[in-house]
């Protein structure tokens, strides 16, 4: 066939054929360099803001998202690793757990206050942070133009402030002032060149924006019940407030018009009717308890796409660690271990106590422990440590995960609840002389099995919030805003403690770097 | 007197006369370059028609008659030659060859040219040269052989090389160089089997690759493959098979050393165990290598046609790792008319990865890319496997068994590759050629991983117990397609008037890639192989991912070459670029170029000299351009499925979205603007020829990904912005000898060294960025800043170790500040730089840069009688390497390097560069940096030929065999494993969990029919 195509082409009139030729190259020329269009290819799976009407919403619910972020070595942690280390472990509610050398950098930093400036966890949670704030933002500035009703639309924008103001919350007593960014930057070069995302603004310009941005979400969300339990509701964004207004107080020597707010926020949730302590202490934070009638905020965690969504390794860091012979699988990394500093804490016949902390068999009678579940963890010569945290166990067994076989199971994280609201009103009743103080200790007191107290001091709260809110996050900004951070740190024998230095973590030298300098260092490191 | 005897006497007087008149001249024609005969000469009396032929033995015999005074002798390749007869009997000739190697036709971008014509730097090098190394492709069998080209190789079966034109030229990871392949630009040429090239010629200088013009950056190589020719149908066949094994591997502590090791840096002793496990040598073993070529060519005057069948298996060095590769290859060629010819190059490639490294999107575990750090990591007192049992390290240290790893993941990548090009040349006047020729490339790869179910039971493990386990097998499935398309129409115009010659090209070129990838994954997968499909898995466990690409580019070319009595040359190019990358207001780029070459020797007043037989100078000037950035730089995108449970456990969560990354909307091409000039020279009868080449290439607004504040809410942390220029100034010589002393021996020397000096200048907005980032204690482990090469290490200054508690004390500063407080005997001692009484970031120092000051090749070649010898060299000079494996090291368990062990500082043994025993977590300091000059004999082979008389009688035209050795021996001051490690512009030379070097062993033949 080759041979016969040859031939017919041969026998073409050759003028022809040139000029049919020529006519046919000037074409092709002409249709590729006149489409323009041809240069226009879209990006392949690339949504942009153009492309999706409900953008808004989903900005909303990323912002949850965010919250999620527990990458402690890498870009950013917000309720991971490093927040539990800089929370927890720091105080002398617990040490950090695990073997001696396990990762003694940085943990072990935290613990022991040796940390410094390029401390890798420190720099997580600033990234974490500032990365949930720049969700914020996007999701405020598209619910600006946002096509929902009016209603609908401050909401969702409550919602968000709510949590970016908790985000500076937790941002302004892990650093003190920080830079204050509200918005969007429109590129680098806005980037670069606006000094609010370079320069720290004072710890006191940070309150006065958190206070505003919660403010706004009182008068914004909805009560509890209306929306789904994960939604930030007004009862959250009250407690919320109320806690800064405590915080702001007291770190200015107890100024008694921000204690009445606290008083006064306080009141308001607990007159709300919507709340009440939960029956059985040692239920708050298993799955059974989740948004239960004491719940106020949590960070929600389930499951989506047939996998477990939480995050990242918040209950394996803290499950029980197999450490030397025996041949039994752990359940986790064995971090954040309560202390023995803790267990003298507690009064004697305190339910608490039970709830709180996973005794380890050290009699020599080989017994183990049976957990509320049924499981098993044996005894001490199996096991790297002699006490775990019972509020980060999470049941195989016996509570429901997309995918039970991954250690690392979902767990909501309680971040308000209404025993910490009635602490808060019965420390700001003290200070003001109102209220009773009394009721409010002994309904925890009562739940707690203990016997009432009757006429009690700023110490008797301070005592009860450490057994009461023990392992959830609160101890050691709670000692530093007490201004007892120093004395109690040493007492519990972490000797590297400097008044006046470690009540902060350093700013991260890498963004002091970043800054070109702008950035300027805590006093201390 | 009878009449016969009278006829005799007077035919013997005619004769005499005859005699006395007519005589016969003899001689031998030999040629001045190889002092060989040749055959074939015409032997001319000037003035007549009266000629001869020389014989097979280049032997003439002429009859001369009186009057004739001179010979002249011709052939075509040589010059001619007109010599007097005189009185002579004898006159031997010797003819000088006509051809140097400026006649050599080199492949430029679009065309071809003569490389006396050339104005550019370009280097060239045969396919038959490449093919003798057992290697995978033909950029890794480069290495060393041309000036300027960095080759950084990995070990690892199915991977390319990195390569490296002229220095770093970007700081993005996109720097591949441009492949053109039988005119069709591709970036990847693994797929293209070495025995079907022909030859490969390197754009080194922008001059020579502006007609790429947005894609010449990083160098081009033109590929182009074997065609057939007219004749009668050969087959040929070669092969090659051989061992290879890992070369240079790191001596780590045995049980006893790694013991005391341990003891003296956390107080406690390890288990006692009867073990003494070499990791290394559990997962390497000694792999065998094979590669079949089989090819048919022939054709006629109209028809051509060439058919290669290439097979190729690499076992890799760690067990369970295997490559196989297939590729076909079909290249015909028609000449239709005197006007018209059209060809067809085609090729499929299949290829098989099992278990490969590199292979992360599928390897969801890391588990095989982790094998390699976790045998560097394991304790040599667990057992690796016993009666079938594993030793579980993770029950003791936080490192899975890398035996374990490597036998329950299966990790298989499978891609076909099918490339094909077509042209029609339309020459309708003798002066004007048209081409259309259009290459397409459709890729498809199907990946599949599968992870094996196993729990830490004394089933599995020895002892029970740690974290290595898998409740549920896996099943990882992604599959991918991506189809390119190139259409170039060019016209060409030649035209000499007198002294001038002119060519002129110019036409368009358009380019599109689309790609669509896909990806599913289920659990509870048996596993046996047959049911490793996604329905078999449990449909409660399901994922599915996909997404895709694609781009285009346009643009319109045009060259003028121009030469003035073949002496005086100049090239001047013109290329427009358009690419979808950038936004629309930076989408259209020029890239001009100009050159100028000027041939001293063959000048009237250097015809009297005999220093030079050649002698060049060329001058050249180009733009050219960088477009590698992803497709999705400068719009902003809504990053999906972020999503949050807010009803706890009890429902499913809702699904959200967020925008967390910053864009720069207003990025633009990357160009590089680079000035050449050179001398090339030919002496000493060309025995002796060289180049020396000097260069000085900027790129300007390099590509960056730069690290900017976490206050600005992007969620990696870098934007990827135009940013910087860097330099590069170089020197690259070359020198090449040849002798052929006498019939039966002759050999080469060859050289080239290349000098090059990086630099980053004007860094925008004076920030200098920090890179090289590998976790733990260290942060950052490299700067790029003004003055400096780009990716330069930056760390701290030892300056000693603390020998006692006094010596620690007594390090302070002028305010009396102790340095470092909480140092213990043993410990590194660092430079506080700023002086401000504290050790931090602002005490490091710069550290020396992963590039070399000069990177070299030496090749020899020998031929005696039958026999072939080949020697291949090649070096790195001034580079640093970072030890990024032991600077990782965080764990007191780990293992240590045995010299670590032995030289370690020790209150008898008071080192100053080693610090006492530790448990690791040492910040970033020079310790780690450490020299990467090494030099390394790449290949040596001896190979021998049948003599072709023996062979005739079983139509053999050649056989040849051979031995070759593939990295035999390396000289390297660095204590790691290779002191080449690819990586990308701000963080390479740092090794983490870098592929061995191997050497190759391998016997192989080559013969023809």
């Amino acid at each position: 066939m080759v041979f016969n195509v040859m031939k017919m082409i041969k026998e073409f009139d050759l003028k022809k054929a040139t000029r049919k030729m020529l006519l046919i190259a000037g074409a092709v020329w002409l249709f590729i360099a006149c489409n323009d269009d041809f240069l226009n290819v879209p990006i392949q799976g690339g949504v942009t803001t153009k492309t999706d009407p409900a953008l808004a919403q989903k900005l909303v619910t990323g912002v949850y998202n965010s919250l999620y972020q527990a990458d402690s070595w890498g870009n950013g942690d917000v309720h991971g690793f490093a927040f539990i280390s800089v929370t927890s472990i720091i105080s002398d509610d617990a040490d950090k757990g695990s073997s001696p050398t396990d990762q003694a950098v940085p943990v072990g930093d935290i613990d022991n206050f040796t940390l410094t400036p390029t401390n890798k966890f420190c720099e997580s949670l600033w990234s974490g942070h500032y990365n949930s704030i720049g969700a914020a933002n996007q999701a405020l500035k598209a619910l600006e133009v946002a096509a929902v009703s009016e209603d609908l639309k401050n909401q969702l924008i409550g919602e968000v402030r709510f949590l970016r103001g908790y985000l500076y919350f937790n941002l302004v007593r892990m650093y003190g002032g920080v830079p204050l960014v509200l918005r969007v930057p429109n590129d680098a070069t806005d980037a670069n060149t606006d000094p609010a995302f370079q320069t720290r603004a004072s710890a006191d310009d940070v309150y006065q924006n958190i206070i505003q941005d919660l403010q706004f979400a009182v008068d914004n969300l909805a009560l509890k019940g209306v929306n789904p339990p994960g939604n930030a509701t007004k009862g959250a964004a009250q407690s919320l407030l109320a806690k800064v207004y405590m915080y702001k107080a007291s770190l200015a020597g107890n100024d008694l018009a921000d204690w009445q707010k606290v008083f006064d926020l306080t009141d308001a949730v607990i007159t709300s009717g919507k709340y009440s302590l939960a029956d059985d202490y040692a239920t708050i934070w298993r799955q059974v308890g989740e948004n239960n009638s004491e719940s106020i905020f949590e960070i929600q965690t389930g499951s989506f796409n047939n996998a477990n969504l939480n995050p990242d390794l918040y209950t394996v860091c803290q499950g029980v660690r197999q450490g030397g012979v025996g041949g039994w699988d752990d359940l986790g990394w064995g971090f954040n271990t309560p202390s023995v500093n803790l267990l003298n804490a507690y009064e004697p016949n305190d339910v608490r106590k039970a709830g709180t902390v996973i005794f380890i068999d050290n009699s020599g009678a080989r017994n183990g422990t049976i957990l509320w579940d049924g499981f098993r963890v044996p005894s001490s010569d199996s096991v790297q440590n002699l006490y775990y945290n019972y509020k980060a166990y999470t049941s195989r067994t016996r509570e429901q995960f997309a995918n039970s076989a991954d250690k690392n199971r979902p767990k909501n994280i309680r971040i308000l609840r209404y025993a910490d609201v009635l602490l808060m009103h019965a420390e700001s009743a003290i200070h003001l002389g109102q209220g009773d103080p009394d009721g409010k200790i002994n309904l925890i007191r009562d739940r707690a099995d203990l016997p009432p107290k009757s006429g009690v001091t700023i110490a008797d709260v301070w005592n009860e919030r450490r057994v009461e809110l023990a392992m959830e996050h609160d101890r050691f900004w709670d000692l530093v805003r007490q201004g007892r951070a120093a004395q109690v740190m040493i007492a519990a024998g972490k000797t590297n403690f400097v008044a006046g230095t470690h009540e902060l973590l350093p700013i991260p030298a890498s963004q002091i770097l970043l800054s070109n300098g702008k950035l300027t260092q805590n006093p201390g490191y | 007197m009878n009449k016969p005897l009278i006829l005799l006497m007077l035919l013997m007087l005619a004769t005499m006369e005859l005699m006395a008149q007519t005589r016969v001249v003899t001689g031998q024609v030999l040629g001045t370059d190889d002092k060989q005969p040749i055959p074939g000469v015409n032997v001319i009396i000037q003035g007549t028609n009266r000629g001869a032929a020389t014989d097979f033995n280049g032997k003439y015999t002429i009859a001369v008659e009186t009057g004739d005074n001179t010979l002249v002798f011709t052939f075509v390749g040589y010059k001619t030659q007109t010599v007097t007869i005189a009185d002579r009997e004898v006159v031997n000739v010797n003819l000088e060859p006509e051809a140097t190697a400026l006649d050599e036709v080199v492949v430029v971008g679009y065309g071809i040219q003569k490389k006396s014509d050339i104005t550019g730097a370009t280097a060239s090098l045969k396919g038959d040269v490449l093919l003798q190394q057992p290697v995978l492709t033909a950029t890794q069998a480069m290495q060393g052989k041309v000036a300027g080209v960095q080759i950084i190789s990995s070990g690892q079966p199915g991977s390319s090389p990195q390569i490296r034109v002229r220095g770093v030229s970007t700081a993005l990871g996109g720097t591949t160089v441009l492949y053109v392949v039988d005119g069709i630009l591709t970036d990847d040429i693994s797929n293209i089997n070495t025995a079907d090239i022909v030859d490969m010629n390197v754009l080194k200088d922008a001059s020579a690759s502006a007609i790429y013009g947005s894609r010449g950056a990083n160098g081009v190589i033109i590929i182009t493959t074997k065609k057939g020719a007219s004749g009668g149908l050969k087959i040929n066949y070669n092969n090659n098979i051989g061992i290879r094994q890992a070369a240079n591997l790191v001596e780590m502590a045995n049980s006893a050393e790694y013991s005391n090791y341990v003891q003296a840096a956390t107080g406690a002793a390890p288990p006692t165990s009867a073990y003494n496990t070499d990791w290394y040598d559990v997962i390497l073993r000694t792999a065998v290598q094979q590669s079949h070529n089989l090819s048919f060519s022939g054709g006629t005057d109209k028809v051509t046609y060439l058919f290669n069948v290439g097979y190729l298996n690499d076992q890799g060095i760690v067990i369970n790792n295997d490559f196989e590769r297939l590729t076909l290859r079909f290249n015909n060629e028609f000449k239709i008319s005197d006007k018209l010819s059209f060809g067809i190059q085609s090729s499929y490639g299949n290829s098989i990865n099992q278990n490969g490294f590199g292979n992360i999107n599928i390897d969801a575990f890391g588990n095989i890319g982790a094998v390699y750090n976790n045998a560097y990591r394991a304790a040599p007192i667990i057992p690796s496997i016993v009666d079938g049992k594993y030793g579980n390290t993770s029950a003791y240290q936080n490192v899975g068994n890398p035996l374990l790893d490597v036998n329950n993941n299966s990790i298989e990548v499978k891609e076909n590759r099918l490339q094909g090009s077509g042209f029609l040349d339309y020459n309708p006047f003798p002066w004007l050629k048209f081409r259309s020729a259009i290459g397409a490339d459709w890729r498809n790869s199907l990946n599949r991983g599968y992870y094996y179910q196993f729990d830490a039971d004394e089933e599995t493990f020895i002892v029970a117990g740690g974290n290595q386990y898998r409740t549920q097998s896996g099943l990882t499935v992604q599959q991918s397609q991506a189809f390119r398309w190139v259409w170039d129409n060019t016209f060409t115009i030649t035209k000499s008037f007198g002294d001038h010659n002119l060519v002129f090209l110019g036409g368009t070129t358009a380019e599109r890639f689309d790609l669509h990838y896909f990806s599913a994954s289920r659990r509870d997968v048996p596993a046996d192989p047959n049911l490793w499909y996604i329905g078999v898995g449990d449909a409660n466990t399901s994922q599915n991912d996909g997404g895709g690409d694609a781009w285009a580019r346009n643009s319109y070319l045009a060259r003028l070459n121009y030469n003035l009595r073949e002496k005086y040359m100049v090239t001047a190019t013109l290329r427009m670029d358009g690419s979808s990358r950038l936004p629309e207001k930076n989408r259209w780029q020029q890239y001009p170029s100009f050159g100028v070459a000027w041939i001293m020797s063959r000048e009237g007043f250097m015809q009297n000299q005999n220093l030079f037989d050649l002698l060049k100078i060329r001058a050249s000037y180009g733009k050219v351009g960088n477009d590698q950035i992803p497709t999705n730089a400068f719009t902003q995108t809504v990053s999906l499925n972020r999503p949050y449970a807010f009803n706890g456990s009890a429902t499913p969560a809702t699904n959200g979205a967020q925008i967390n990354q910053i864009i720069d909307p207003n990025i633009t091409w990357e160009t590089t603007e680079e000035y050449n000039a050179a001398i090339e020279f030919e002496i000493l009868q060309s025995r002796l020829t060289g180049e020396i080449n000097f260069y000085d290439k900027k790129v300007k607004n390099a590509l960056i990904n730069v690290p900017i504040p976490r206050t600005v809410g992007d969620i990696d942390g870098v934007i990827l912005t135009n940013v910087a220029s860097i330099q590069n100034r170089g020197l690259e010589v070359v020198l090449n000898w040849n002798q052929r002393v006498n019939n039966n021996f002759s050999y080469t020397i060859s050289g080239n060294a290349t000098f090059n000096n990086n630099q980053v200048v004007d860094l925008n907005g004076g920030q200098a960025i920090p890179g090289g980032g590998i976790g733990a204690a260290q942060g950052f482990t490299t700067y790029t800043d003004n003055g400096q090469p780009v990716g330069s290490f930056y760390v701290l200054r030892v300056i000693g170790v603390f020998n006692t508690v006094d010596e620690v004390q007594q390090y302070q500063n002028q305010q009396g500040n102790l340095i470092q407080p909480n140092a213990k005997p043993g410990d590194f001692k660092y430079f506080d730089k700023n002086n401000d009484g504290k050790i931090d970031d602002a005490d490091r120092v710069f550290a020396g840069s992963y590039q070399p000051v000069a990177y070299y090749g030496l090749n020899g070649t020998a031929n005696y009688k039958r026999w072939d010898f080949s020697l291949a060299i090649y070096g790195n000079v001034g580079n640093e390497v970072y030890n990024g494996k032991k600077a990782v090291r965080v764990e007191g368990k780990d293992n240590v390097e045995r010299d670590v062990v032995y030289n370690r500082w020790t209150s008898a043994n008071r080192s100053q560069k080693e610090p006492g025993a530790n448990v690791g977590n040492l910040p970033a300091s020079d310790y780690f940096v450490e020299s990467g000059s090494f030099i390394r004999i790449n290949n040596i082979t001896v190979g021998y030929t049948f003599p072709s008389a023996s062979l005739q009688r079983y139509s053999i035209t050649n056989f040849r065999i051979f031995v070759t050795s593939q990295n035999p021996f390396t000289l390297k001051q660095y204590s790691g494993f290779t002191p080449e490690l690819p990586g990308d512009p701000i963080s390479s030379g740092i090794e983490l969990s870098a592929y061995p070097t191997t050497r190759t062993i391998a016997a192989g033949l080559s013969i023809g029919f």
